[in-house]
Parts: C-alpha cells; structure tokens; sequence
C-alpha cells in the first residue's frame, strides 16, 4: 500500500488531503514519524525520523496520532482481496505481503493482469492505491514493487532481471542496512555489477552468510518459497519513553513491566522461546542489545523478568539514561524447520 | 606462637587445604587459614562456609598459639622460596607475624583466630570406612555427570546412599545419569545424603593412596577422614530425584562393541556434528553400526561404519556424542554394550567386565528430531 497510514488519514480526513502530514508521535521530544504522506515526502520527511526532524523539514507537516485499529481491519480487507486469487500470500506487514500465483483460483494466466485486477479492487473497496510488483522471485518482486510508488505497477520479466540488476543500488538489495552499504562502498560496491566482481567466498568471508545470499541475488537465484504460514522469529515488547528515564529503579521496573508483556504475548500465542533479548537505547541514541539463550524452551513471566533484569545490570557500560527500553523472546518453538533437542530424563 | 618448619612440607599442606578458600569470600576471614600449634603440631583450617578442610602436619614448636593468616601472601611467598627451613612467629600482642627465611624476614599482619568460624559439630554421627580407591573411582566415575544448574540444587552434588553392605553413588544432570554400586562394605545402616559437587573436587584432590577413608555423616554434614587430613562439607539441603524411575527396565535391543573403536569414532564423527546439540546418529543392523553427523548450517558431514555384536530390531537413534564420550571414558573394560528400547528412550551402557563387588550403569537420554 501506498504511504498506508498517511493515506489512510487523508482518505478519512478531507483536510488533510493535499497536504504534508504524517502518522506518528505529536510530541516534538520523543515523536518519531511512522508514515509521511507524499506531499511530506518531498520535504524530505520520512518514516522513523523523529519528529523534531521532520518539522524542521517541514514547518507546515501535519502530525495525527495512529489509529492501529483502523489499519487492521484494513489491512484484513486486503488480505482477504489476496485470498481471492491464491492462498499462497505471505504478509510481510499490515500492508505488504508476498503473492504466489503460478496456480491461481480464477486460472487467469497472466500475473501482470492479476495484479492489474487486484489494484483495482483495493481502489475500489478501499479508496486507496496500491503499487504491484511481479517478477519471478521474492527478491526481484520486492524490487520491482518499490520501483515505481504511488499507484505503480513494474514487472521484472526473466529477460531484463539482470540487467535491471546490474543497475540497482545496493542499498537496495535485501539485507543491505547503512553499515553494510559503508563496507561495501569500501570494497568498490556500488551497484549490483560491482557485486559480481567478488566469488561467493569472499561475499560470505566479508559479509557472513548474506554475503552468500548477496552473490545468489544479484545473480537473479532466489529461492525462498512464498511460505502462506510464515511464523514469527520473535515476539517483543518496547517503548520509547516521553522523557529519558534516568533513575537506575525505574528503568529495571519498566524492564520487568515490559517482560510481564512479553509473556502475555507468547502465552497468548502458545508459543515458548529459548532466547531473552533487551534493547537499551541512551538519551545519544546508542543501541545495546544483550541476549541470553536457555537450554530449554520457556514463557515463564518471572524467568524473562529476572534474566531482562540480569541482562541490564550485566551491561558493560554505565547507564545514567535510557531513551527507550525492549524485552524480547527468540529461538521460538513454532519454527517449522526441525530441531534437535536434547532429551530429559523425567524427573 | 613459633614454629620452625620445611617450607616445602608446609607449602604442601597449605596447598590442600586452599581448595576450600573461595574466590570471592562473603566474609574478609575466609581469606584466612587458621594455624593452630599445639605440642608440635600444626593444624590448618580453611573453608568457605560451605566446605572445610583441616589438615595437620609435625612442625618444631618453641610456643603454642593460634592466628589467621592471609593465605594468598603465605602461598606465594611459601611458592617463591626454595626448599628451607623457614621459622614463623607470631607477636601476640599486634597480630604481626614474622617469617624468616635463608634471605631475609617477611611481616603479614594476622587476624585474631576467635573471628575463624567454628568448625561444624560432630554430632549424631554414623560411621563407615570407604577404601579409598574405591572412593576414588566413585567420585571420578560420577562427578562429571552433576549438574551446574542452581535452580535444581540437588543434581549439583552426587548423591550417596549407604545400604547396609553397599554403597552406591549416583549423579545426573537429566540428560545422562550415572549410578555406581560397591557392595563390600561393613555397616549396619541405611542412610543418604548429597555431597556437593565442590567437596566431591576436594576429596577427590586430596584422598592419597594410602589410607581408607573414615565418612562420618549426620543430617547436616559429611566428615570424610583420611590420614592427617579432614574435609567437612555441609550437605546439599534437598530431595534427590527418584533416579531408579527412570531407569528403563525392557531393553530388547543390546549392541556390544569395544569401547576404544566406538569411542574413538564418536570423537571424530563429532567435529562434524552440529556445535550445540552434538547430535550423531546411531544407526545399528545385524552386525554393523553406522555412525554419522551432519551441521546443515556449515554444510559438514560424516560418516563412519564399526564392526558390533548386535541383537535387536534395526536402530537409529541421536546421541549428544559429547555425553557417550565422557561416560565412554571413565568405563575400564575393553568391550562396552549399550542397551536400548526405542529411539525416544534412554539408552543404557554398561561395562562387560567389572571387578568383584562393584556395578556401574550409565544412563543417556537421546538427541531427537522434534516437530
């Protein structure tokens, strides 16, 4: 979907229509920016900038609070769009998801037309726009749908993917983040050509194992599935706190507050997790994150409060201030792929 | 007080009984030994509240007395000295000790002994002497199988149980159980009680060859005696696990196999199981065991085929390889059998040969595939 949020906002609120407003937190303080209409966009305002930023971008930007429930249902309404065509989608977010339509229910052959067809009905139902991708991979697909935004439709046919690929930024390629971008930049990457200049073994020398993903992609090979019933990696919980805490007490009762969360979720979703991660953010914006792993799969409350506790006293570094705090589970029981366990004997 | 005595005798002494002192002591006296002379003989103490040790050794006196001593400048001090006659005095009045050695003079400042925390009671004892060879074996055959988790305190020590005329030994940490049974011994009780993991290392590194050991035993503490040198230990304060549950009884699938190839095998076949789990497959036919490993993240595998005496059903079935290598080498007979039921139950090995008097189980849970 195109600018979800915003132009969801815009779509209920006619004055906000034409306008640069954005979805995301008032305060100028602690506000970050979820999504910025595209008349916000052209100042340069983005999603998860904060919002002192983006008004000092743009004076005029309009900032409305978000309505999750709204977008849910939406997003549901979507879905179920998809399901018309073909039970293999994969959501990636509310507004994103992955479509497999090789076999479709209305046996229509061409994917350029289904996503023609689709489009229109969300235009239809939801008054909003969406931008397509098709291509013969998820990775190539992914591309194609950001290539061209609002309203766009782009196919990577079998042909043109790689030169289209020659031709992309890297920053574009999937798993790209800014630090990656940097090294590569070092190593002469630029664009996806610049890639192919390295074997597999030095990618996966420099980069670990996405250094192995980078030189399939680039390649055109990507064969991850369109996995229907995709499932969560991790379950966590976070906040971003109006003013820095900065009390020592008050920061570990926010952690335990935030663990107590973390086990509702995972009870409620019946699924246990091995690893507890935390996320500390200081008033500068540096980022820790610590983890502890366990032998044994849990969703114990007290077991994820204690070791989120452990965790934050154990850091190697003193915190006077906290901007924002995250408790975590990972290494979830619900992955399909099989694991080995240890055994116990009962006692 | 003062002494003089052979530096190397007492470096010897002191180095046994520093196995008690802690690393990071709750109270500043833990630090301490505790010397005590009297009629020529010098006692040492040192403990961490938990475990204690006293050792005694001859020394010639000219005063008697009693004083802490820091022990980690006697140690090095006592560590940087040649064999010597070395002579310690104490000045009752400050504390200052003073050593003297061929080289010069060292002052450390004691601490008054009434601060060393008193020696656990040895009251409502029973009493049994345990050959030390046997205690020996015992503590080596089941001490690497305790646990470290604290939230289950009583898989931190090995658990002991006296039965009238036997002795048996049993430590777990629920994924691999060993039970060690000597029955020759005389007493006329039937008692247990858990070691600490600790206590267990101390003995272990202080029992010569050369004496029996008297274990004395009440509700809260375990005295093992051996020649000049006591360790007292305070008992773990829990349940043990029902252990004998879990010991399957209907094995129908044996494998004999001798125990040098087997584990020399599973060492190799490891380096290419994955690093957590350790998980290698045994897969057993008529005859023939076929070992293999396989880490899907690093793309290695492994494969080897071992000769065996097999009667049962085709098996395959995961072991931690880390676990079967670690029991596979505390095991003295040549050929070992493992006894199984089903790829999802504990599998059983057992030496084939056994000295008179004693039995020896393992018991080790599988690695499984699960969803």
């Amino acid at each position: 979907m195109d600018a979800f949020f915003a132009a969801v906002e815009q779509r209920d609120n006619p004055e906000l229509r034409g306008k640069p407003m954005a979805v995301g937190g008032k305060d100028k303080v602690r506000g970050v920016i979820a999504t910025a209409s595209y008349e916000a966009r052209r100042y340069r305002v983005t999603s998860a900038m904060s919002t002192r930023i983006a008004k000092k971008k743009c004076p005029r930007l309009i900032i409305v609070p978000p309505r999750f429930g709204v977008y849910k249902k939406i997003s549901q309404q979507i879905r179920d769009i998809f399901y018309e065509y073909t039970d293999l989608v994969e959501p990636l977010s509310l507004d994103e998801a992955y479509l497999d339509v090789t076999e479709n229910k209305r046996g229509i052959e061409s994917a350029i037309q289904i996503a023609r067809d689709i489009k229109e009905i969300i235009k239809a139902e939801t008054q909003l726009t969406a931008s397509a991708g098709i291509s013969y991979n998820k990775f190539l697909a992914k591309v194609a749908s950001d290539y061209h935004k609002p309203d766009g439709l782009t196919a990577i046919l079998p042909e043109n993917a790689q030169r289209f690929l020659d031709n992309l930024d890297i920053t574009e390629f999937h798993g790209v983040g800014k630090a990656t971008a940097r090294k590569m930049e070092r190593m002469k990457i630029f664009k996806g050509a610049d890639l192919k200049n390295y074997t597999k073994s030095e990618l996966g020398m420099h980069f670990g194992k996405m250094g192995a993903q980078f030189y399939d992609i680039v390649r055109g090979i990507d064969e991850r599935p369109v996995d229907p019933d995709r499932k969560r990696k991790s379950i966590s919980v976070e906040n971003t706190f109006r003013d820095d805490i900065t009390d020592t007490h008050e920061m570990i009762q926010e952690l335990k507050s935030l663990s107590v969360k973390v086990a509702e979720t995972l009870q409620k979703m019946e699924i246990k997790g091995r690893t507890v991660n935390i996320k500390v953010r200081l008033p500068d914006f540096t980022t820790f994150t610590r983890s502890k792993t366990y032998k044994d799969f849990s969703n114990d409350g007290p077991l994820i409060e204690t070791t989120a506790v452990e965790l934050f006293q154990n850091l190697d570094q003193e915190v006077t201030g906290v901007r924002l705090l995250g408790v975590g589970m990972s290494n979830l029981d619900n992955q399909d792929e099989p694991k080995t366990r240890q055994m116990d004997l009962g006692f | 007080m003062k002494f003089s005595v052979s530096s190397s005798e007492l470096l010897k002494n002191l180095q046994v009984a520093s196995g008690a002192i802690g690393s990071n002591p709750v109270l500043p006296i833990l630090e301490d030994f505790l010397f005590g002379v009297k009629e020529n003989v010098l006692t040492i103490r040192a403990t961490n509240l938990e475990t204690t040790i006293v050792t005694e050794m001859n020394v010639n006196a000219d005063t008697d007395g009693s004083v802490a001593v820091p022990a980690k400048i006697l140690l090095d001090t006592l560590k940087a000295l040649p064999d010597q006659p070395i002579t310690f005095a104490l000045n009752d009045d400050n504390r200052a000790i003073e050593l003297t050695s061929a080289f010069g003079k060292y002052k450390l400042a004691g601490e008054g002994p009434e601060d060393f925390p008193e020696l656990p009671e040895e009251e409502d004892t029973n009493s049994i002497t345990i050959n030390t060879e046997i205690l020996s074996k015992a503590i080596n055959k089941t001490l690497f199988a305790t646990s470290n988790d604290e939230l289950r305190l009583a898989m931190t020590g090995v658990f002991v149980q006296i039965d009238f005329n036997k002795i048996i030994f049993v430590a777990t940490d629920a994924h691999k159980l060993i039970k060690y049974t000597f029955g020759n011994i005389s007493s006329d009780q039937a008692a247990s009680f858990i070691i600490p993991k600790k206590a267990m290392t101390l003995l272990k590194n202080a029992i010569s060859r050369k004496e029996d050991v008297e274990l004395s035993y009440n509700k809260t503490n375990a005295f093992f005696n051996f020649g000049e040198t006591k360790i007292i230990c305070r008992l773990i304060d829990a349940k043990y696990p029902d252990y004998n549950a879990v010991i399957p009884v209907d094995n129908p699938n044996d494998m004999l196999i001798g125990r040098n190839d087997f584990q020399k095998s599973l060492t190799r076949i490891n380096i290419y199981a994955n690093k957590t789990t350790n998980q290698v497959i045994l897969n057993i036919n008529d005859g023939s065991l076929t070992i293999s490993a396989q880490d899907l993240d690093f793309s290695n595998e492994a494969t080897e085929q071992l000769p065996c005496n097999y009667t049962g059903e085709p098996m395959n079935i995961g072991f931690n390889a880390k676990f079967m290598i670690e029991m596979l080498n505390v095991i003295e007979s040549d050929e070992v059998k493992l006894e199984m039921s089903t790829p999802s139950r504990a599998g059983i090995l057992l030496p084939t040969e056994e000295e008179e008097n004693e039995q020896l189980l393992m018991l080790v849970m599988p690695v499984m595939m699960s969803h």
